[in-house]
């Protein structure tokens, strides 16, 4: 699971056939992805841009909680979110970043 | 703004008079993100030389402490709250925005700034150092946990990042205390500065000001430099703290995390209930032991009859519940500081979510079990105001330590010891466990009509940081329990020494010959006549209606109350005599509706004066006063009618 802290470099336009469609909340663990929009007010959103959530960060789900919320690592910090959220979150698959291990 | 020129005046004033004895010490504002180690380093600089205040007018807690930097010299530090940016969404983030910009009555704008940042997470926590060094004053970032981040194979180059971003930087790891000498030296360089009063206004945002760019933007912009200044810096973010990962593994698994929850509350339950009695006994002994010295040692005067009736059994009703707040708030620091509170909220936040609340709710919920007053400060983690005003508008639903005396008396006078579902579950536990559910209930209820009414709105986005488990400080620990034991007694102490003051007088008024009169002539009898048409629908007499009033101070003053009234000499949860008469008094379908009552209704001012300084004024704490009182009414009427 060493690859989580791993975040840089963010890849830009990697393949995605689904751009746009793809949420978070889809997301296998482990498969870090890279953010593409966040589909919520701003309101909502302040509190995840001020952690580093942007569009062009890269995130990796790392866990799921005992509910089924997902815990994603983000700049080596880890962050719960509630799957609410996560289904707002608009991302791509950063294939070349996959888990070699 | 005038009190700020005024106060600046003051400044100049002082400094031109030439006197060095009166030079003021320079202010140093410590500034960081949360879980940055900001508070453990506050404690390493100021030990016992700080002071916990509210800010003026909002609820978020103001620590400041003095740092001896040389043997004659000294700086005033200020601990302020941690943050993730200065939206000014969160009290937290205003107030501390208000504090850098020198704007905060009573505390003098800041000279230079500390900013603490994880290392380990050094991009990240970078977000804030844009904003900060645009304030332009002298500014020392310290790299804390920099033994972890080496432990974990990570790299930065401080003289790079120092040039970069213009600042000096010390290494430390101020749990272990390693490098806090560091940060006293870059203290002791720091001058008052003159203030200039031509100098634009400092002003701090999350959005740089002049620039109309979309919100997302500006944040997009701040992370490109951040990024740009930890490559510049060589940052190597280190590898994930395996510990951790398998720590979490196991409490945040599917079945074992909500088992290890469950444990760790019942341990709570354990600790406040069980171990504190003992405790709770030896401060009961000295109270009583201290009462019974004043009492013979004093003439039999009014003075006497108020020191021992009115202040030592009032206040003393209060401070029994010390060691037992110590004990849970103790426990409550060991979870908070190892990382493991944030875990337990992320488990508890779906089921809190449900009912209207988040997982943060949790911590002031279950310290409500042992009373809401802590409680009710403890809800100040939580980031989001509405979810705030409903934790602590149910929080004393929860069934507190002071409801069990009460409970414990009626329950053993009417209520046969008889088994109810087998020998395991007696009757008495029953209805004790149902008046706990009743509780829970009521409180959940409560949550979700709130959140459907009065605090409706758009679910906040829950986001909760999951730091890497670390080992408690035990000094952190031991001078936050300081900081709690002097808050609660505060707190609580000055309301119930007003109010049984005030119960005192009435017991004492209309006088006779010989002195007070007896409990049914006096003010507080004739309070309780009145009453007595407004509580006969539930079956309580006039005698009730004068514990009810009395137990306003705190629940289980009803007790020592009825003790009086009744003439009984050794009046306690256990007292046989008083069961007795009760019985013959009241009818078992009243008891029910008694402890009913108890559940629900708000008896304890010091809760009530919490709420006031908690929501800013009497709006909340009068709204649910009111609404426990009509709960408790309710249903103690519906009891009385069907048991």
């Amino acid at each position: 699971m060493d690859h989580t802290a791993r975040t840089l470099p963010v890849v830009q336009n990697a393949p995605s056939e689904r751009e746009g469609d793809l949420r978070l909340g889809d997301i296998p663990l482990r498969q870090a992805v890279e953010l593409i929009h966040i589909d919520l007010p701003v309101e909502q959103a302040e509190p995840l841009y001020e952690r580093g959530i942007l569009p062009g960060c890269t995130i990796c789900p790392v866990r799921s909680s005992p509910s089924g919320d997902p815990i994603v690592s983000i700049d080596g910090s880890l962050l719960a979110l509630r799957r609410e959220v996560a289904d707002c979150l608009c991302v791509r698959i950063l294939s070349q970043l996959k888990d070699a291990s | 703004m005038d009190e700020f020129l005024a106060a600046d005046d003051r400044d100049i004033v002082t400094a031109a008079s030439g006197d060095p004895a009166v030079e003021l010490a320079p202010m140093i504002a410590l500034v960081g993100p949360p879980n940055s180690g900001k508070t453990t380093l506050f404690n390493q600089l100021t030990g016992l030389r700080q002071k916990v205040a509210n800010y003026p007018g909002v609820t978020v807690e103001k620590h400041v402490g003095k740092v001896r930097v040389a043997d004659d010299r000294e700086v005033d530090l200020v601990d302020l709250p941690g943050v993730h940016g200065f939206s000014a969404r969160t009290l937290d983030e205003k107030v501390t925005r208000d504090v850098l910009e020198g704007r905060v009555e009573g505390i003098n704008s800041p000279d230079a700034l500390v900013l603490i940042v994880d290392s380990t997470r050094l991009e990240n926590q970078l977000m804030l150092v844009e904003p900060v060094l645009q304030l332009e004053l002298p500014t020392l970032l310290v790299l804390n946990m920099s033994d972890e981040l080496e432990a974990r194979g990570g790299r930065v180059d401080d003289t790079a990042l120092a040039k970069r971003l213009g600042v000096e930087i010390v290494r430390t790891s101020a749990r272990i205390g390693v490098g806090v000498d560091g940060v006293r030296d870059y203290m002791a360089t720091v001058r008052v500065s003159a203030p200039d009063l031509d100098a634009p206004k400092r002003s701090l945002t999350n959005v740089p000001g002049g620039v109309p760019l979309p919100m997302v933007d500006a944040f997009a912009a701040r992370r490109r430099l951040v990024r740009e200044i930890v490559q510049e810096a060589g940052f190597v973010q280190p590898g994930p703290s395996r510990f951790s990962e398998r720590l979490d593994s196991l409490f945040l698994h599917r079945v074992w995390g909500p088992l290890v929850f469950l444990a760790v509350v019942m341990l709570v339950f354990e600790s406040i209930f069980t171990w504190a009695v003992p405790l709770m006994d030896g401060v009961e002994f000295l109270i009583a032991s201290s009462g019974n010295w004043v009492a013979t040692n004093m003439p039999d005067t009014w003075l006497r009859s108020l020191l021992i009736d009115g202040v030592w059994a009032g206040v003393g009703s209060v401070i029994i519940f010390l060691p037992q707040i110590l004990i849970l708030f103790l426990f409550l620091g060991v979870l908070e500081d190892s990382g493991y509170m944030a875990r337990a909220a992320v488990i508890a936040d779906r089921m809190m979510y449900r009912v209207g609340l988040q997982g943060r709710a949790f911590l002031p919920l279950l310290s409500g079990y042992a009373c809401a007053v802590p409680a009710i400060l403890a809800a100040r983690t939580i980031d989001d105001e509405r979810d705030r005003l409903a934790t602590i508008f149910v929080t004393p639903f929860m069934t507190c330590s002071a409801r069990l005396p009460v409970y414990a008396l009626l329950i053993a006078a009417f209520i046969p010891d008889e088994p109810l579902l087998g020998p395991l579950l007696g009757k008495r536990a029953g209805v004790l466990l149902g008046l706990y559910a009743l509780g829970i209930v009521a409180a959940v209820g409560t949550a979700f009509l709130l959140k459907r009414t009065l605090l409706r709105a758009e679910p906040a986005s829950f986001l909760m940081e999951l730091p890497p488990y670390r080992i408690p400080s035990p000094r952190t620990l031991a001078l936050r329990l300081l900081d709690r034991s002097k808050i609660f007694l505060r707190r609580a102490g000055r309301v119930i020494f007003a109010v049984t003051i005030v119960l005192w007088t009435l017991t004492q008024f209309p006088r006779t010959e010989l002195g007070a009169p007896n409990i049914e002539e006096s003010a507080l009898g004739k309070i309780g006549h009145v009453i007595e048409p407004t509580i006969a629908p539930l079956g309580f007499d006039w005698r009730v209606g004068v514990g009810l009033v009395t137990s306003l101070a705190a629940r289980e003053v009803i007790i020592g109350s009825l003790g009086t009234i009744y003439g009984v000499e050794t009046a306690d949860d256990e007292s046989v005599a008083l069961q007795d008469v009760l019985r013959r008094d009241l009818s078992p379908g009243a008891a029910i509706g008694l402890l009913v009552f108890f559940a629900f209704a708000l008896q304890c001012m010091s809760t009530v004066a919490v709420m006031r300084r908690e929501t800013g004024g009497w709006k909340w704490p009068t709204l649910q006063f009111t609404y426990m009182l009509l709960l408790g009414y309710v249903g103690a009427f519906i009891a009385v009618r069907v048991f």
